[in-house]
């Protein structure tokens, strides 16, 4: 076998791996979601398909499936199907670069591999946000397309509210990119090894937990999550940009929100709790004397804290309200984008004199 | 959420909350107080279903002497005082007594009934009685449109005790469906 068509197999046997993972992820969090919301709100949530209701991801999943596949009268029908791929690609694409394990390096066939980690470019979290963004036109494409008010209110919507909050990512990820010194998740994550204080979150000389929490509301508000659920406001809009979507398409939309949801957990784990570093330095598999295995317990740290961060997603759904239009673009832009940015000049400060205090 | 609105100046401890989302964290604390002490209040309904109170009033019923003959008399009583005009009573002679009457016919339109139970009221004979049965969902509302056999037939499988003809009943015993297990019976 050629260089070329080994690197190929391994590389697509790593997205296949992680296209799984995720895959399965959005299966589980369909069913997570509605336990978990129910059983806060004294409700058992879906309990007929199976034993306990876990078999229902899987109805859900067959049904749209079978489901007709309705084109309104008067939609744009090339846009209106590329719309939901348009929303689908950029949320899986951005776990490319997401390290999910130790980083170590294979020699299969004389080609060096990073088993943890799809590709560990040098501007991975740059690229992150690069497709979060082409994310949004797939949103406002989708209800444009859909040639109904209701679909198109969401859309603009959506467009305000994730343009506003993107900013606020963005910014709030620089404070991280400082203290490092890179854009690739890989060295960011590296750089938090040792014991938990050394996480971005709370490391010297500038812990970043004021602007950690600025990127989890942000993250919400970019996923279109509660309290930020103004584009699919189901009481004011019916369901916002995908309301005229059915079938498969709308599966799309649905599995693109879940997989952004999982990418920004993923992304707020890698870049401010430490990643697949676990708490305390080096592993207790290796000092059982297994170092081959102590990826698992890598890994098991990192899925440990991106679940964490969803479970928060659901947590916040079911307390809270949803936000005015006015207080959502108030909060974004005259609150949290401050603290971004403060939070810069404060970073920045602080590595320059740590840099000088050496 | 947290944002101040500038026209209210906020006092210390109001900012300390607004800046560490206080009220958040409270109903967060609510929702994960729940969780924790998962109890639900629901019912899996096709599976469970509630006790229903005694007074229930689900689906009518025409009645049946013990002996088998209807209670109806035909009078169009219930049919005046239903409210949404559910009933519609034809009303003859018992062939071969002539100061007798019966309802040769009888239907509800159970669409439109809201179970009121003035008709039960109503009936001077106690012909008509309320069912504890409420599962009437059907694919064709004409299946809802009721004749007097199938009224009957709901009352049979509904009311298997049944009670005595008026004459044949102790006078003190004179009392809807139920009959005393303590007075004795009337010697007949």
């Amino acid at each position: 076998m050629s260089e070329f068509g080994l690197r190929l197999a391994i590389s697509l046997t790593q997205i296949a791996a992680v296209m799984g993972i995720v895959v399965i992820t959005v299966l589980l969090l369909t069913l997570a979601e509605r336990k978990v919301l129910g059983w806060m709100q004294d409700r058992m949530g879906p309990m007929e398909v199976g034993p306990y209701g876990i078999l229902q991801p899987f109805a859900d999943a067959i049904k749209l499936f079978f489901k007709e596949d309705i084109v309104p009268a008067g939609a744009n029908k090339f846009l209106f199907t590329m719309a939901p791929v348009l929303c689908l690609i950029p949320a899986f694409i951005g776990f490319a670069v997401i390290p999910w394990g130790p980083n170590w390096t294979l020699e299969i066939g004389g080609i060096t591999v990073k088993p943890f980690v799809i590709s560990d470019i040098n501007i991975g979290i740059l690229y992150i946000l690069a497709f979060a963004s082409i994310g949004a036109y797939g949103i406002i494409l989708g209800g444009w397309a859909s040639n109904s008010k209701y679909s198109l209110l969401g859309g603009l919507r959506s467009a305000a509210q994730i343009i506003s909050y993107e900013l606020n990512v963005g910014l709030s990820i620089i404070g991280v990119v400082i203290l490092t010194g890179s854009l690739s998740l890989v060295t960011i994550t590296d750089a938090q090894a040792g014991w938990f204080w050394n996480w971005f979150i709370f490391a010297l000389p500038a812990p970043q937990i004021f602007v950690f929490v600025v990127y989890v509301i942000s993250s919400v508000a970019e996923t279109n999550r509660v309290p930020f659920d103004l584009p699919e406001a189901e009481s004011e809009l019916v369901a916002g940009f995908f309301t005229e979507y059915s079938g498969l398409r709308f599966a799309f939309f649905f599995l693109a929100e879940y997989a952004n949801m999982v990418l920004v957990s993923c992304v707020a784990a890698a870049l401010f709790l430490g990643g697949w570093n676990a708490p305390y330095p080096g592993t207790i598999l290796e000092l059982l004397g297994m170092p081959s295995l102590a990826w698992v317990e890598n890994t098991m740290w990192f899925a440990a804290k991106t679940y964490s961060l969803l479970f928060l997603f659901f947590w916040l759904r079911a307390t809270l309200p949803r936000l005015r239009y006015d207080q959502l673009m108030k909060f974004g832009w005259k609150v949290l984008l401050p603290i971004a940015l403060a939070n810069i000049v404060v970073t920045s400060i602080a590595v320059f004199i740590a840099q000088h205090m050496k | 959420m947290a944002s101040p609105t500038p026209a209210k100046r906020l006092s210390l401890s109001e900012w300390v909350k607004t800046i560490t989302f206080y009220e958040i964290l409270v109903g967060m604390k609510a929702t994960l107080w729940h969780l924790l002490n998962y109890k639900p209040i629901t019912l899996q309904y096709p599976h469970e279903k509630r006790t229903l109170p005694d007074n229930y009033r689900g689906m009518l019923a025409l009645l049946r002497y013990d002996d088998g003959t209807e209670k109806c008399v035909g009078c169009d009583l219930c049919e005046a005082a239903c409210p949404s005009r559910v009933i519609r009573v034809v009303s003859a002679e018992v062939p071969g007594e002539p100061t007798k009457r019966y309802s040769k016919e009888y239907y509800m339109d159970m669409t439109r009934c809201l179970f009121c139970g003035m008709c039960v009221d109503a009936c001077p004979v106690d012909a008509l009685g309320m069912t504890r049965e409420f599962e009437w969902a059907v694919y064709d509302k004409r299946q809802l449109h009721l004749n007097k056999q199938q009224l009957l037939a709901i009352g049979d499988r509904s009311f298997p005790i049944r009670e005595k003809r008026l004459e044949l009943q102790h006078p003190n015993v004179a009392f809807f469906n139920v009959p005393f297990k303590h007075v004795p019976p009337k010697p007949n």
